[in-house]
């Protein structure tokens, strides 16, 4: 199965985690009626299992070896033996058939809930967690790991419990029928116990080394999958296959030294059974000579130890499966844990009517603390007015607008709408409010119509509008399928300009009361930009905007223009204004219409006159 | 039918390999026929008891024995694992260089075919099938074989009716492991093509969260989360339903088996006709049948799945591009001046209807040339062929005045600078991502190439400087950071050809002024193609060249065009004139 994960340090998921126990147990309180029937279930199969050696016992003991009694009623006997046993292998089938569905529907349920929950979780996570956690180990917690927990439901638990309860019940048995005999064999729980132990510690490690490195080749593959055009068009093939070959030999490692590991355990638990078998043979078959053992006990036994070493090796096995699906456990009840920076307030402002004033006032900000981007900076837009944000590339106005949006909040300083701080509104209701268009365009995997609507619930006929409108239409007619052609990776691919043109659609099908632009056109041809200009300024007459943009074109329908410089506010004022002042714009502008002048001033006349 | 897949991807391997497999095999029968032996100590052991004919010491002999024979199967199962598991480990490991060898090879309609998601189930699941089915697989499969024909000829040894009898089951549990194997294998396909849609999924709303974030659509997506998982439970019972059958069945057709030998066993022994220790040690073969009759269904079905994910495998490393890259007995020498000439050049996406380029004819060398068009008229596209990403027929497309198939892919590419519209950062430092098409570069021609792409000052700005880490996809960088590092590689390269995919479109006025001048500089007498919707940029090549519909609709001189094509004039209209900036034309 995929995994992007990348390094799975630090948690180690003891058993003896009570922290832990009880969440898991919190999370499957809703099914406990069905566990106490899985449980029921169990302890039937125990008893059913055990009975049958006792059953052949029974049949060996009393009527096969019994030379004194009659052959008839010796066959008869056998025959209701056999019968009986009949009776019980059928029971077990059937008990252990419903005890996998069970437990399968119990844990698949509880894992749709717990991977619900975190999904949801991350979700409303803040943008700085995002950043410093890479996107491959949170799939890895929505998938690999709850998969990893529900081992522990299925096979775990199963075996868990019923390999404990048979052991138990082959221990009272045995003590039942020749203490002494069974005394002598308890030995041999300590010892499995130790070996096992140590042996799960080691295949722990080991375990943990081959999904590290395992993760380490899938990130690798997966970013370079990704970049393969890049790689190929600077011939970096060559280097990059010595480094997949080199992760590669590392795994082939680390997969050998587990082999080594597990070749040398799996036959100890067999050489202790047969070790078992031995002395019982041995000592047993002394008893037996003595009188104090019937050979019916003796075969009996020698069964019983063989079903005594059966589940004493899976445990051993499970135990580090459970191992490894607590420590899953515990990754993901961790990132459930994990606090969002930004908080909604208990009893959030409701706007009522939004008139569309913002404010952003002395804002001081740094993605890291000792690192400010944002120095002082205040900014007003009165409802309605058109504010063009323009600066040198990494001037801060990107950041303006995630602060905008509360993906962070500032260090220090406040940003309103109409006089509301927005810390105090509901982030959905902050998010409706303000309708941006990214600088990076995303696109989700499906139809184009989805990735228009988004979750606004537009109807296909306002869709069809729109697309008409911004004149997108060109481009969807030639789509093989129109409006329902999934796109996006996997799917067809569009040109940067059309994802564009697809952000602009989808602002316009939420229709919000404030309108972010940044770099919204840069890829974009002059005469849809035109089109778009005309459509915005159709559907947002008399709303606020924020427009951020290189090309001046685009800046010129602005009411006022600010430009910034290394995280500061160094101008604003109005076209003419910020000209006259013959500072950064004025620069700036010159410097884009620069041209020899004379030629400049024809070429004027003749756009003009054509 | 696999027959030459095997042959191709596996025999190498396995002959490579064959002193290993033969000592491994060896082991693992000489453990099965230890193993069968222990039995024969156990019924000696009780037959003695039942006649009362065998002393203390005999019993500890047999006891030592036991415990002997033990020891050997330790040393001896260590052996097989090591030797034949650890086989499979590298024939997993040869297999997967072999993938990754192949796919850096392949060309960009490859990896339209194949997403990322594909290429790693192939890399993970596929791989895995393999190696099981070449190590468990084998050892299970012969394991099997040795076991059950000899437990079956000790039985038949001891009793062939008993036999017969006893093994009367068998071929039951046999032939419904089999059926439900196959089942089980198709249900568990789908659990696993689930567990890949919502890896996926999780991954593409993760990536875009700034975009859900933005959009609210965090509960629409944990819905649409939800739907998957709840159809990933729904197929999970369903494998559970069938292996919940597979292994109780196989319980209950070896107790089927124990209880006809109890039955009619244990009348022969109260006839006298086979002995007590005769028949618990029957009772111990056929413990001993059962593991191989399951296996036999397991095993069927573990190779047949490995079959299946090494066809897939083979597929892949088989396909071929769709660029041809001849191999010239003697490699071309680099080219000074190299230019392009298409002649009536065509392409069409696979995945859409309508060509991207269409009868384009236009010829360039050394100089710098500009290209534009409305969104979507094939600029991407074209530089994308220009750079041997996708396939052109014969005869439409000449390099250096060779058609480019005759070419070898690597000789054409060595020439090209290139900076894509969308830039591609790895996870690594900034230095690293410089330097990608020159390892061997010095820090100071990588901080040339930053000073010249205009990003120097904003990387010294950064908290390590050209050692930071760029962080995902580059997140922790502004778009036009992004970008201008792309194009300081694309100019640490220095390469004759440079083609700059609009790729300073978030770089702000002055500063692609800046590189811009840089660019004449150094780049005279090299071939430029740079893409871009701005006029100013435009202005200052020395010939623009204006797409629409993947065609060229006009081409000449910034006053050329400015004089005949409306486009263009329109262009102007709206980016260069003083007028335009105060108030908005109506168009
Ligand atoms: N997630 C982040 N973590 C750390 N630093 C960041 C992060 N995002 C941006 N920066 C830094 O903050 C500064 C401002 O970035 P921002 O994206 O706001 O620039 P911008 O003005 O939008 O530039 P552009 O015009 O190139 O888009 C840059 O120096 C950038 O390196
Ligand atoms: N990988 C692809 N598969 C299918 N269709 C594609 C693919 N890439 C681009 N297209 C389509 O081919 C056409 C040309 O795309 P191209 O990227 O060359 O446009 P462009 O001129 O670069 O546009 P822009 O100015 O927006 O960057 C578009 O209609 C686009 O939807
Ligand atoms: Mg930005
Ligand atoms: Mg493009």
């Amino acid at each position: 199965m995929m995994n992007y994960g990348y390094s799975e340090k630090g948690q180690e998921g003891s058993l003896s985690d009570f922290h832990l126990w009880r969440k898991i147990l919190q999370f499957s309180a809703p099914y406990w009626l069905s566990l106490f029937f899985a449980v029921i279930i169990s302890i039937l199969i125990t008893w059913a299992t055990l009975t049958l050696p006792h059953l052949v016992q029974t049949a060996i003991d009393h009527y096969i070896t019994a030379t004194t009694v009659a052959t008839d009623a010796r066959i008869a006997g056998l025959t209701r033996t056999a019968i009986h046993y009949g009776v019980l292998i059928f029971a077990i089938f059937f008990a252990s058939f419903c005890q996998v569905l069970v437990l399968e529907w119990v844990g698949q349920s509880v894992m749709h809930t717990v991977r619900q929950r975190l999904f949801h979780h991350l979700l409303h996570l803040d943008l700085p967690f995002f950043n410093s956690n890479p996107t491959g180990r949170l799939v890895t917690r929505l998938t690999n790991d709850i998969q990893n927990m529900n081992e522990m439901f299925t096979s775990v638990i199963v075996t868990l419990f019923n390999d404990l309860l048979q052991l138990t019940g082959i221990l009272v048995l045995l003590f039942w029928m020749n203490p002494r005999l069974a005394g002598v064999m308890t030995i041999f729980i300590p010892l499995a116990i130790i070996i096992t132990i140590f042996f799960a510690r080691l295949a722990r490690e080991q375990f943990r080394a081959i999904r590290i490195q395992l993760a380490k080749i899938n990130s690798f593959l997966a970013e370079n999958l990704s970049g393969m055009s890049i790689i190929q068009l600077f011939g970096r093939q060559e280097s990059n296959r010595q480094t997949f070959e080199h992760l590669s030999e590392g795994f082939l490692q680390r997969t050998l030294s587990q082999i080594k590991l597990f070749g040398t355990f799996m036959p100890l638990t067999e050489f202790m059974s047969s070790a078992a078998i031995a002395l019982i043979l041995w000592y047993g078959g002394g008893e037996v000579l003595q009188k104090r053992l019937t050979l019916g006990e003796l075969v009996a036994f020698i069964s019983y130890m063989r079903l005594f070493f059966q589940p004493l090796r899976e445990l051993a096995q499970k135990y580090s499966v459970v191992q490894s699906a607590m420590a899953s456990a515990e990754r993901i009840f961790q990132l459930l844990d994990t606090k969002s920076e930004i908080v909604e307030l208990e009893q959030p402002v409701q706007l009522p009517k939004i008139q569309g004033s913002l404010l952003f006032k002395n804002i001081h900000f740094g993605y890291q603390a000792d690192n400010p981007i944002l120095h002082d900076v205040s900014l007003a837009l009165y409802p309605g007015q058109t504010v063009a944000l323009v600066g040198t590339t990494g001037s801060g106005k990107t950041t303006l607008v995630n602060l905008l949006l509360r993906f962070y909040d500032p260090q220090a300083g406040t940003i309103r709408i109409d006089d509301t701080d927005i810390a105090c509104l509901e982030l959905r209701k902050l998010r409706t409010i303000v309708g941006v268009i990214l600088q990076d365009v995303f696109i989700l995997q499906d139809t184009l119509f989805a990735n228009i609507v988004m979750d606004t619930g537009c109807s296909r006929e306002k869709t069809e509008a729109i697309l008409n409108q911004t004149g997108m239409n060109r481009f969807v007619d030639k789509l093989p399928a129109g409006l329902d052609t999934i796109i996006g990776e996997g799917g067809l691919e569009l040109s940067t300009g059309e994802k564009q043109l697809l952000s602009f659609a989808r602002v316009l099908c939420r229709n919000p009361a404030i309108l972010v632009l940044d770099e919204a056109t840069a890829a974009i041809d002059t005469e849809s930009e035109n089109i778009l200009e005309q459509a915005i300024a159709d559907s947002f007459k008399g709303r606020t905007s924020l427009v951020i943009a290189h090309r001046l074109s685009t800046i010129r329908r602005a009411d006022h223009i600010v430009v910034m410089a290394h995280g500061k506010i160094v101008e604003q004022g109005s076209h003419e204004e910020l000209l006259q002042r013959n500072g950064h714009y004025a620069l700036l502008v010159a410097m884009d219409l620069q041209n020899d002048q004379s030629s400049h001033a024809a070429h004027g006349n003749e756009v003009v006159d054509s | 039918m696999p027959f030459s897949q095997l042959r191709e991807l596996l025999l190498p391997t396995f002959r490579q390999h064959r002193l290993r497999l033969a000592a491994g095999f060896a082991a693992l029968i000489l453990v099965d026929l230890l193993q069968l032996t222990i039995p024969r100590f156990i019924k000696h052991g009780v037959d003695g008891l039942t006649a009362m004919t065998i002393t203390p010491v005999g019993l500890l002999h047999l006891a030592g024995l036991i415990l002997l024979f033990a020891g050997m199967v330790v040393v001896l199962r260590f052996a097989w694992r090591y030797l034949i598991i650890g086989f499979s480990r590298l024939l997993e490991r040869t297999i997967r260089n072999r993938i990754f060898a192949h796919i850096v090879k392949m060309d960009a309609p490859f990896f339209e075919k194949y997403t990322t998601g594909d290429l790693m189930a192939h890399s993970s699941n596929d791989l895995g099938a393999v190696q099981m089915a070449c190590g468990m697989g084998m050892v299970a499969a012969v394991d099997a074989l040795v076991m059950s024909l000899a437990a079956i000829g000790f039985m038949i040894a001891i009793h062939p009716m008993l036999t017969l009898l006893a093994l009367l089951p068998m071929p039951i549990l046999a032939v419904t492991t089999r059926i439900l194997s196959g089942k089980l294998h198709k249900r568990f396909a789908t659990v696993q093509e689930q567990f890949s849609s919502m890896t996926e999924f999780s991954r593409s709303t993760l990536i875009s969260i700034g975009l859900i974030k933005a959009y609210t659509m965090e509960d629409f997506q944990t819905d649409r989360f939800g739907k998957l998982g709840r159809k990933y439970v729904r197929s999970n019972l369903r494998v559970a339903a069938i292996q919940g059958l597979i292994s109780p069945l196989a319980t209950l057709i070896g107790s089927l088996g124990l209880l006809m030998v109890l039955y009619f066993g244990g009348r022969l022994v109260i006839n006298n006709t086979i002995t007590l220790g005769d028949f618990v040690a029957f009772i111990t073969y056929l413990y001993m049948l059962i593991w191989p009759m399951m296996a036999i269904g397991w095993v069927a079905n573990l190779v047949q799945r490995g079959l299946t994910s090494l066809g897939r495998i083979h597929d892949l490393v088989t396909s071929r591009t769709t660029l041809p890259d001849p191999v010239l007995p003697v490699p071309p020498a680099m080219l000074k001046h190299p230019g392009y000439e298409l002649k009536n050049m065509s392409f069409r996406y696979s995945s859409s209807t309508a060509p991207a380029v269409d009868n384009l004819t236009l010829s360039f060398g050394p100089g710098i040339h500009g290209v534009t068009g409305r969104t979507g008229s094939g600029k991407s596209t074209l530089c994308k062929i220009l750079a041997r990403l996708y396939p052109v027929a014969d005869g439409q497309l000449f390099f250096g005045g060779t058609d480019v198939n005759q070419l070898p892919l690597q000789f054409i590419r060595a020439h090209i600078g290139y900076v894509g519209q969308e830039p591609v950062l790895f996870s690594d430092t900034i230095a690293a991502n410089i330097a990608l098409g020159r390892a061997d570069a010095s820090r100071e021609e990588v901080i040339q190439a930053a000073v010249n792409a205009a990003i120097h000052e904003d990387i010294v700005g950064l908290k390590d400087g050209y050692d930071t880490m760029t962080g995902e996809r580059g997140v922790k960088l502004s778009g036009g950071q992004r970008q201008r590092l792309a194009l300081a590689r694309a100019l640490l390269c220095d390469r004759p050809v440079l083609i700059i995919d609009d790729g300073l479109s978030a770089v702000d006025v002055a500063t692609e002024h800046e590189v811009f001048a840089g660019l004449k500089r150094h780049f005279a007498g090299k071939t430029v193609l740079i893409v871009s919707n701005r006029i100013k940029l435009l202005s200052m090549t020395d010939r623009i060249i204006i797409l629409a519909d993947g065609a060229v609709q006009s081409e000449g001189s910034h006053e050329q065009l400015l004089q005949e094509n409306s486009l263009y004039q329109s262009m102007y209209a709206k980016q260069m004139t003083q007028d335009a900036l105060k108030e908005p034309e109506s168009p």
